[in-house]
């Protein structure tokens, strides 16, 4: 037993020393951590522990001009889950948890499971849970003391009015980001807000750390977007063209657009077949495609989603582009007399005309009997090829397509929606491409190019573009940013245009005009037809663009049908009468007053009796009362088999030709009345709008301004009466 | 011979320090721990106080009590009790299991770790029969061999549970007692091969660390799984800065860190006493280390001095080698903070065998400094 020698204690020393290098390497290391990774390390750890609740911010509303609303965000819940949690149940298994969840919100059993026990502080179970789901599940929880899973209030965007603007507005996806190109994605970054977050500092499993230190930084709601779309025009445009492709048979979709010429808004734009906007992925039951069978369709498949994006949820009106035929010739027709080379007098025809580098000779659509000599007013009311042909020649290819391309048909109009096409011409613009362009030909466009070049056509010359946001709002109501009007470029004349609206007219209003099916008495309508080819055999598009009042234009409406196979495909006889009604429900739904003519008045004062019609079906009351010249207005529910159970006014009653008869399809408990107008000082004109949009029948005598009114203003009078009014001369009266 | 002295004063403080530190640290760190799973935030200290208490009572009876009567019948009894102990261990239904790993035995309700009295079994044995040795280590075989051939049956039990710090540990106080007496530095080579080749066997064919190698060189590569720890741990030190947060004001304590009262509670030293605090306890470790070698340098006999090297040898490795664990300087694996670590075995084992060093102290040929 001896003490340590000399060799051991040096051998203990090197240990101590050891020993003392590795404690100084250890601070070193400390040091490293705490001092130069520090604030990097001490960022991230706060992130962690601090990673908080966050307080989703309310989507803003998207609203139509008249406020309105279009899209709206609801209360949904997010169901989540926390695995640490999860396991730690004392009343249930996680597998029984997986089972019971998975049956109450129709998910896999596996995935439930697999969420459950993930490696994490939390997992989504499931988004946008509805109202009775979150309750049963709510209940589910309490009566088993199921910790671990969590329901948060979330919004899930709702579309009040489903179909009416899918395409305009899109959809949103699942963290309620905006999809599809439409307002949701393209104003998404207004919409979408930001989120808030409740900062109090959180243990490893989410729970909250006892501290003082919660801060709340509140969620700012995203804005609201105004658009220039009408609710009540759309939905007008909309039922006009599913009545449209049904009667004409319309394979190749629809498109309807409404805008004003004054401001470029877009006030109505409808493609048909459209979806839902709530269920956007569902089975799309309006159209027929091949090989497609509901019961095999899987929702968000590749498959399915692939079918979607090629039929319903293509927003035609800016993606598909078309040859627009004979709409087109009021563009020549703009750029010939804005140029000098043609007036609506010139005497032109329309014999077969023979263009340099085409073999065959360009006729008239009426090839086996031309409408021969005639003026160039004739000419468009005829709708003549050759003629348009001569001016395009008169002009020559340089100017006449600055014209093409000063009406913006060779760019993108740049509306506030992504996905729009790019206009397709020859890459080497050729006379004959200039010949057939002059009637439509050889180039497509898209609808919306075309609506708003006849904008500038009709306005006094001033391309607009296409306005589809008109402003955003604040939670409040505050206008935070505004969108105004923009003219593109002057491409007429107001002389021009004037003239231009006055040919066009003649379209419509003369009884031999190509456009006449498109009339509608008192509201001036103008406009062209177009029936336009299509690279496939027998294919066609309908389709007709037209403008009213003709004299002070507030509406643009395009209608195009593609492809119908109904007994006609002539955009005049299928596509110009819809235009004519949207004109007419547009403009009186607007209060534009009708200007009626000395022949319409004297066709619309000529007095007939009321038939009886009680009794009869709705059919047969609306055929009679049509074969007496009267108009008639449904009250109540009811299809064409309802039996008429009363009518105003009352049978053999006398009434002005035109006069609306009031047909009631269940027994009316009490009469419904009217407040009387005060009709003193109108014109005969006036006095028919008034009492009409009052809901009255006029009964005229004598002429001049209303002298007398059958009852004083402000009394109550059953609606559908006859109001006798006597009118005076009192001009020139000393 | 028998001239007893008062104790190694400077060491005794240098424990007691030690000791409040970690109490205080324990009580701070478990808090959130013990009321997410005991509903109550004393569950950790109240037993780490007993534990205290007792480690306290050991410290000072082997303080007292003449290290020369540990004769042959003792270190062979604590030696062969620690192999059965640690066959035990891994026989399901004696032993219990914890992340795959045989560690614990339960008796009476409390958790006992066999492996830590193997290392006090271990140093005893060692330094009373290398000090009964009349000639010195020259042969590797003759000599060596036997010394060897006991610390391969505890390391391949250890290696068995698959505890591997343990392992360790048991490995570097083996050879730095080896050292202390004497053996050849030209035998240490010799076993260096061996060694290097049983690691990267280790490495090579078993998935044991494979993931710990990995989430050494980046913890953030999967820091939801096997990063995590490395990375809490980090988080933890890192927010402590220069003077830290304050004491109890972790926030990695709050159920972040895993085990912030046990392997982890080091980071949450770090973030609540920041620098100055870790240095602090370094430095008293490092007291240790110097007041420990100091005392076998200056032990009166071979058997004191290598009692003294394998203790000190002991609470050195594991404080450092714990150290170094959390703040990613060696892969990750569990081991304990001397003194701080929340559990009943260690400490009050560590305890006593700073009484033992203490004892030997008393036996000092110098007079104290």
């Amino acid at each position: 037993m001896a003490a340590p020698g000399l060799a051991q204690k040096r051998r203990l020393m090197i240990m101590l020393c050891t020993f003392a290098l590795i404690v100084a390497a250890l601070i070193a290391r400390l040091a490293y951590i705490q001092f130069v990774q520090g604030s990097e390390l001490q960022k991230k750890a706060f992130v962690q522990q601090n990673s908080g609740r966050i307080i989703s911010p309310i989507r803003g509303t998207i609203y139509d001009r008249n406020g309105k609303k279009l899209a709206i965000s609801v209360q949904a819940g997010t169901i989540s889950c926390n695995p640490n949690e999860v396991a730690n149940n004392k009343k249930l298994t996680v597998d029984e948890v997986a089972d019971a969840l998975a049956d109450m919100l129709s998910l896999e059993r596996d995935d439930v499971y697999r969420l459950i026990t993930k490696k994490a502080n939390s997992a989504i179970i499931k988004r946008k849970i509805d109202k009775e789901t979150e309750t049963r599940i709510r209940t589910w929880m309490s009566e088993n003391s199921v910790k671990g899973i969590n329901i948060d209030e979330d919004a899930k965007r709702y579309y009040p009015n489903g179909n009416l603007m899918s395409h305009l507005l899109g959809f949103t996806g699942d963290d309620n980001q905006g999809l599809m190109g439409g307002v949701e994605e393209v104003m998404d970054k207004y919409l979408k807000g930001t989120p808030g977050k409740i900062l109090s500092e959180v243990d490893a499993r989410g729970g909250a750390v006892p501290s003082d230190s919660e801060k709340r930084i509140d969620a700012q709601d995203g804005l609201n977007v105004v658009l220039t779309i009408d609710e009540t025009i759309q939905y007008l445009v909309s039922k006009s063209l599913d009545k449209a492709v049904e009667d004409n048979k319309v394979k190749g979709g629809a498109i309807g657009i409404v805008m004003d010429p004054n401001t470029g808004d877009i006030l109505s734009m409808v493609s048909k077949p459209d979806y839902d906007l709530n269920t956007p992925f569902a089975f799309p039951a309006n159209i027929q495609v091949e090989g497609l069978d509901p019961s095999e369709w899987v929702e968000r498949s590749n498959e399915s989603v692939n079918i979607l994006s090629r039929t319903v949820w293509r927003n035609r009106a800016i993606t598909d582009t078309y040859e627009p035929g004979s709409t087109f010739k009021s563009i020549t027709t703009a750029a010939g007399i804005e140029e000098g080379v043609v007036t609506p007098d010139t005497i032109t025809d329309d014999l077969p005309i023979k263009v340099t580098g085409w073999p065959k000779p360009i006729n008239c659509w009426r090839v086996g009997r031309p409408h021969g000599t005639e003026t160039f007013r004739e000419a468009v009311y005829n709708s003549c090829n050759p003629a348009f042909v001569k001016v395009a020649q008169s002009l020559g290819i340089e100017r006449f397509y600055s014209y093409v391309k000063a009406f913006g048909f060779m760019e993108r109009t740049g509306i506030e929606l992504k996905g729009e096409a790019k206009p397709q011409f020859q890459p080497k613009l050729k006379e004959i491409d200039m010949a057939v362009a002059s009637f439509g030909q050889r180039f497509t466009i898209t609808p919306l190019q075309l609506a708003t070049a006849y904008t500038a056509l009709v306005n006094g010359g001033r391309l607009m573009k296409p306005r589809l946001i008109k402003e955003l709002t604040d939670s409040e109501g505050n206008v935070v940013e505004k969108f105004e009007p923009q003219v593109v470029r002057t491409v007429i004349s107001e002389q021009t245009s004037k003239t231009v609206r006055d040919i066009l007219e003649g379209v419509v209003g003369d009884s031999k005009g190509t456009g006449n099916n498109a009339f509608v008495r008192g509201y001036r309508v103008g406009g062209k037809t177009g029936t336009s080819e299509t690279t496939k055999e027998d294919v066609y598009i309908a389709s007709f663009c037209g403008f009213a009042p003709a004299n002070d234009p507030q509406i643009v409406v395009l209608i195009v049908l593609m492809d119908p196979r109904g007994d006609s495909h002539m955009g005049g006889v299928i596509a110009a009468p819809i235009v004519g009604k949207i004109a007419e429900d547009v403009l009186s739904y607007m209060q534009v007053e009708r200007q009626y003519t000395q022949e319409d008045l004297k066709a619309m004062t000529e007095e007939v009796y009321v038939p009886d019609v009680r009794k009869k079906t709705v059919a047969e009351a609306v055929k009679a009362l049509k074969a007496a010249g009267l108009k008639y207005s449904i009250e109540g529910e009811g299809n064409n088999e309802s039996t008429v159970v009363e009518q105003t006014p009352k049978p053999d009653s006398i009434v002005p030709e035109d006069s609306v008869v009031l047909l009631y399809t269940y027994k009316p408990e009490s009469e419904q009345t009217v407040e009387m107008p005060d009709l003193s000082g109108k014109t005969l004109s006036e006095a028919i709008n008034t009492l009409n949009r009052a809901g009255l029948n006029i009964k005229i005598s004598g002429h001049g301004v209303v002298y007398k009114q059958q009852y004083v203003a402000g009394q109550d009078v059953r609606k559908g009466s006859v109001v006798l009014v006597e009118f005076r001369n009192l001009d020139n009266v000393e | 011979m028998k001239n007893k002295k008062p104790f190694d004063f400077l060491l005794f403080i240098t424990v007691l320090i030690l000791l409040s530190l970690g109490l205080i640290m324990v009580f701070s760190a478990s808090a959130p721990t013990a009321e997410k799973y005991y509903g109550n935030i004393y569950h950790y200290i109240n037993r780490q106080l007993v534990f205290a208490g007792l480690g306290m009572a050991a410290m000072l009876l082997a303080a007292n009590y003449d290290y020369h009567k540990i004769g042959k019948k003792t270190v062979w009894i604590l030696l062969l009790v620690s192999i059965v102990l640690l066959i035990l261990v891994l026989i399901p239904g004696i032993g219990s299991e914890s992340k795959g790993s045989w560690r614990w035995i339960i008796i009476a309700g409390f958790r006992f770790q066999p492996s830590e009295l193997a290392k006090m079994a271990l140093i005893l044995f060692y330094s009373y029969s290398l000090s009964k040795r009349k000639k010195p280590l020259d042969s590797f075989f003759g000599d060596l061999l036997p010394y060897l051939f006991v610390l391969g049956i505890i390391v391949a039990l250890l290696l068995l549970e698959t505890h591997l710090s343990a392992t360790i540990i048991m490995i570097s106080i083996a050879m730095i007692i080896l050292f202390a007496a004497g053996a050849k530095i030209r035998h240490f080579a010799a076993l260096v091969l061996p060694v290097t080749a049983l690691v990267i066997a280790v490495i090579t064919f078993t998935d044991y660390m494979t993931p710990r190698l990995r989430s050494w060189i980046d913890p953030w590569s999967d820091p939801r799984g096997d990063g995590y720890q490395t990375i809490q741990s980090l988080y933890a030190i890192g927010s402590g800065g220069l003077f830290g947060r304050g004491l109890g004001q972790s926030m990695q304590k709050f159920l972040y860190v895993p085990e912030p009262q046990n392997d982890y509670i080091f980071p949450i030293l770090a973030e609540e006493l920041g620098f100055v605090g870790v240095v602090a306890v370094l430095l008293l470790f490092m007291i240790f280390i110097w007041r420990g070698i100091k005392i076998a340098v200056h032990a009166p006999d071979t058997y004191g001095c290598l009692i003294a090297s394998g203790v000190t040898a002991l609470i050195a490795v594991q404080s450092l080698f714990n150290v170094a664990v959390v703040t990613n300087s060696v892969p990750p694996t569990g081991v304990s903070l001397p003194f701080f670590s929340a559990g009943g075995t260690a400490l009050i084992l560590f305890m006593a065998e700073a009484g033992i060093l203490l004892n030997v102290s008393r036996y000092s040929r110098y007079e104290r400094i």
